[in-house]
C-alpha cells in the first residue's frame, strides 16, 4: 500500500474537491432541492472513506478546520436578524405569534411521532432540533445527549420535503401572503426552505431567511426551557 | 477584517464561558448570537466587513457540516432498524410545521396588523 500524505491536508482536499463536484451538480439542476450539494458530497465521501478503509475519527480530526467554521457563523446569523430590525417591528406579533406556533409544532409534532412508533430516547433527541439549521441542530443534539450525524441528515432531508412541498401546500390551502408563505417555509425547512423561498418570490425569501434565525433562537430555548424541566 | 472576525469570535467565546458557567442547555453559539444582536443595538453603526464576512460564512455553510454528515456511516445500525420512523416523523413534522406556521401569521396579521395580501 502507498504512504497517503497527513491527514488533515489529504481529506480537506479531498472534501473540497468532492463538494464542488456536488455543488455543480447542484448548479446545472438549477439548485433543485433533491440535488444539494450536502446530499451528494456525503456519499461519495462516505464511500472514499470505506474503500480507504479510513476510520470515521481520523476524517472527522482532519476535518475539524471546517466544523470549526459553524461557531462563528451561527453568531454571525444576527447580522441579517439586525439589517430587518424594522421588518420585525412593524410585524411584532405575527412573527412573534408564528413563530412561537411553528417552533412549538416542530418539536412536538416530530418527537410526538417518533415516540410514537416506539423509538428509544437517543432518536428523540436527534430529531426534536429538526426545523433549526444543521450547526444549531448538531449543538443541539449533543446537547440533548442525541447523536449529532443523525441530526444533521435529519434536518437536511426536513429541507428537502419543505422546499419540494411548501409550493402545492401554501397554493392548495390557499395562503397568497408571501409573507406568511416565507416565514412558514424558513421556520419549518431552514436553509433549504429559505433557497427555495428566494426563487419564488423575493419578499418569501427575506421571510424565510428571517424565520430561519429566529428559530434557531427559539427553538434553542424552548429546548433548554424542556431539558430544564425534564 | 480581522476585527470583524475577532468580534464574532469573542462573541462565541463569552457565550461558551457564559454556557459552561451557568450550566444553561443552550448551545454556546446560540447564546453568541444573542451577544453579537446586543452588541449591534448597543454601537448602532454600519458595519460593511461584519456583513461582508458574515454573508461569506452563511453562503459557505453547506460544506461546514458536510464532515458531520459524513458521521451517518457510523449509524447503519439505527438506520436500518429506525429510518423509516425518522422519514415518516419528519415528513409529517415539516409539513405540520408548514401548515401552523403559516395560518397563525395569516391569524396574526389580520387580527393586530390588519393587512394581509
Amino acid at each position: 500500500m502507498i504512504a497517503l500524505p497527513a491527514a488533515p491536508l489529504l481529506w480537506l482536499t479531498v472534501t473540497l474537491i468532492v463538494f464542488e463536484g456536488a455543488d455543480l451538480v447542484s448548479r446545472r439542476s438549477g439548485r433543485h432541492p433533491l440535488c444539494h450539494p450536502v446530499l451528494f458530497a456525503t456519499p461519495v465521501l462516505i464511500a472514499l472513506l470505506l474503500i480507504s478503509s479510513t476510520p470515521y475519527r481520523v476524517y472527522r480530526e482532519a476535518t475539524a478546520p471546517l466544523t470549526f467554521l459553524l461557531g462563528p457563523a451561527v453568531v454571525g446569523l444576527a447580522v441579517p436578524v439586525w439589517a430587518q430590525r424594522r421588518l420585525i417591528r412593524r410585524l411584532a406579533v405575527p412573527i412573534g405569534v408564528a413563530l412561537l406556533a411553528g417552533a412549538t409544532t416542530a418539536i412536538v409534532s416530530a418527537v410526538g411521532i417518533l415516540w410514537l412508533t416506539g423509538a428509544p430516547p437517543v432518536l428523540l433527541a436527534s430529531i426534536a432540533p429538526r426545523a433549526t439549521t444543521s450547526p444549531v441542530a448538531m449543538a443541539l443534539a449533543q446537547q440533548l445527549h442525541g447523536i449529532p450525524p443523525l441530526a444533521v441528515a435529519i434536518v437536511l432531508f426536513a429541507g428537502v420535503v419543505g422546499a419540494m412541498t411548501a409550493t402545492p401546500l401554501f397554493d392548495r390551502m390557499g395562503i397568497r401572503d408571501y409573507r406568511a408563505r416565507g416565514f412558514a417555509i424558513g421556520v419549518s425547512a431552514h436553509g433549504l426552505g429559505a433557497a427555495r423561498a428566494f426563487q419564488v418570490d423575493a419578499t418569501a425569501g427575506a421571510f424565510a431567511s428571517l424565520a430561519m434565525a429566529l428559530n434557531a433562537i427559539a427553538t434553542a430555548a424552548l429546548l433548554g426551557v424542556l431539558a430544564a424541566l425534564l | 477584517m480581522i476585527a470583524a472576525i475577532a468580534l464574532l469570535l469573542t462573541c462565541q467565546l463569552l457565550g461558551e464561558t457564559i454556557r459552561l458557567a451557568t450550566g444553561l442547555p443552550v448551545p454556546g453559539a446560540v447564546v453568541g448570537m444573542l451577544l453579537l444582536l446586543l452588541w449591534l443595538a448597543l454601537i448602532p453603526r454600519e458595519r460593511p466587513t461584519l456583513t461582508a464576512v458574515t454573508g461569506w460564512l452563511t453562503a459557505h455553510l453547506s460544506i461546514m457540516f458536510v464532515p458531520a454528515a459524513v458521521g451517518v456511516m457510523q449509524e447503519g445500525g439505527i438506520l436500518a432498524r429506525w429510518g423509516w420512523a425518522l422519514v415518516l416523523a419528519t415528513i409529517l413534522s415539516t409539513l405540520m410545521t408548514m401548515i401552523v406556521t403559516a395560518l397563525a401569521f395569516r391569524w396574526a396579521a389580520l387580527r393586530w396588523a390588519g393587512s394581509s395580501a
